[in-house]
């Protein structure tokens, strides 16, 4: 019923000194997608592989149901709005609508007025060359290009570093635009626990090159939980996906599970109550994630 | 529009359970009008910090409910309720109030006869204000 729009299929990229890969996720249409991980761990690779600035050196990418190792065409390059971590430098001595205009040749759906509209509502003043703009500036106007051509696939390197809070707000309820009223599908790098709150249906978490898998952001909430309870060393013992647990006081035993509902089942069957439970925050739980404890799917 | 629903971070209810509770409280109740159009998914999903697969699930269960009714390219709107309706949701909020007592009493050792007594005296309390 879903379609996917972009798959990693046994990607192996080898990089200076780190290997990524091998890696297969799927991104479903009309999702946002947040990649979350250390420095270092693969999320730009992953990324630039999204965009084919880059080929794999083994398994396949595919756009839309299809690869295309010998380039993607034109109709499916216009499709897909790339906004780098860092920018080209080949642009810098180019007026800003300079640029707008030769990507306005080169992807077809490019929308002047969209265009136009994100720039004031990012207050980017106009006529500029691009190495005259702050590196907020210009990360503005990237997101507000990479915006103007209505992409069907929005990929993201870290889109909010540089960005004052107002612009950052703007930026969200930009990219929630592009979602709702063009379809798109995001993927975005980020390490700011808020950004993923606030925009990500799914999350893939990446380590050292490797992927731990992709995960509805709301089953990794709902699976791990806080509990206390009284003091009951052989139902602790029995209790599934503990975590971490520990006396915090002679009657009363703290521990983190990540199968909450087959915890509070047992607990249920041997008839105790807890005294209390608390959800973990997203950035707690994606320590857990890390941490290898949490398995997808 | 912004809709009072609130996700309570003590609860060991799921999120998509917390936020179908308010919302069907919400409109059973009245608070939320028939005909009022609710927030897009993604609208909401963003508000609550919650995915849109989590609102998804939640205006489809209160549609197969009829509480929701989805009009293609216009949005979700409350539907009406009928009175008998809004009177079995009463009596099952108070239901579920009395139940929660029941369990608290119990996880603190109090038993049936006493937790009476204490529900007889409140309620002689109350008749005398």
């Amino acid at each position: 019923m879903e379609n996917t729009v972009l798959e990693w299929k046994d990607i192996v990229k080898k990089r200076d000194r780190m290997v990524l890969g091998p890696v297969s996720l799927k991104l479903q249409e009309n999702y946002v997608t947040a990649l979350i991980g250390r420095n270092g761990s693969g999320k730009s690779t992953l990324i630039k592989l999204a965009a084919q600035l880059i080929h794999p050196d083994e398994g396949e990418v595919m756009w839309f149901g299809q690869s295309y190792p010998h380039g993607l065409p034109a109709e499916v390059r216009s499709a897909i709005a790339y906004v780098p971590e860092n920018f080209v430098s080949e642009e810098d001595g180019l007026k800003m609508d300079d640029v707008a205009e030769f990507r306005a040749a080169w992807y077809s759906n490019w929308d002047w007025q969209r265009y136009e509209e994100l720039l004031h509502r990012f207050e980017v003043p106009g006529g500029k060359k691009l190495n005259k703009l702050s590196k907020g500036q210009r990360r503005k106007f990237e997101i507000a290009a990479a915006l103007a051509i209505r992409p069907k696939l929005l990929l993201l390197d870290e889109p909010s570093s540089g960005l004052d809070p107002f612009a950052w707000k703007t930026m969200m309820n930009e990219i929630r635009r592009c979602v709702e009223e063009d379809g798109a599908t995001v993927l975005l790098s980020t390490h700011i626990v808020e950004e993923i709150k606030r925009m990500a249906d799914y999350l893939i978490l990446i380590d050292k090159g490797r992927s731990l898998g992709l995960l509805e952001k709301d089953t990794l909430l709902d699976r791990v939980r806080e509990v206390w309870i009284a003091r009951d060393d052989e139902l602790l013992a029995e209790l599934p996906g503990i975590v971490d647990s520990a006396l915090e006081s002679e009657n009363l035993s703290r521990f983190v599970t990540l199968d909450y509902v087959g915890a509070a089942a047992l607990m249920e069957e041997a008839g105790i109550k807890p005294i209390r439970v608390r959800t973990l925050d997203l950035d707690e739980a994606m320590e857990y994630w890390m941490n290898g404890s949490i398995s997808s799917v | 529009m912004r809709i009072p629903v609130q996700i309570n971070e003590s609860s060991a209810e799921p999120l998509y359970h917390q936020i179908e509770t308010q919302l069907r409280s919400l409109i059973v109740t009245g608070q939320i009008a028939e005909g009022t159009l609710l927030p897009s998914i993604r609208e909401f999903s963003a508000d609550l910090k919650c995915s849109v697969i989590t609102i998804r699930r939640v205006y489809q269960d209160l549609e197969n409910e009829g509480l929701l009714r989805t009009r293609q390219g216009t949005g979700t709107f409350v539907a009406k309720v009928d009175t008998d309706d809004r009177e079995a949701y009463r009596k099952q909020i108070v239901v579920d109030a009395v139940r929660e007592l029941l369990d608290t009493s119990k996880s603190v050792g109090y038993s049936i006869a006493e937790l009476r007594e204490l529900l007889d005296e409140t309620l002689r309390e109350e008749e005398r204000r």
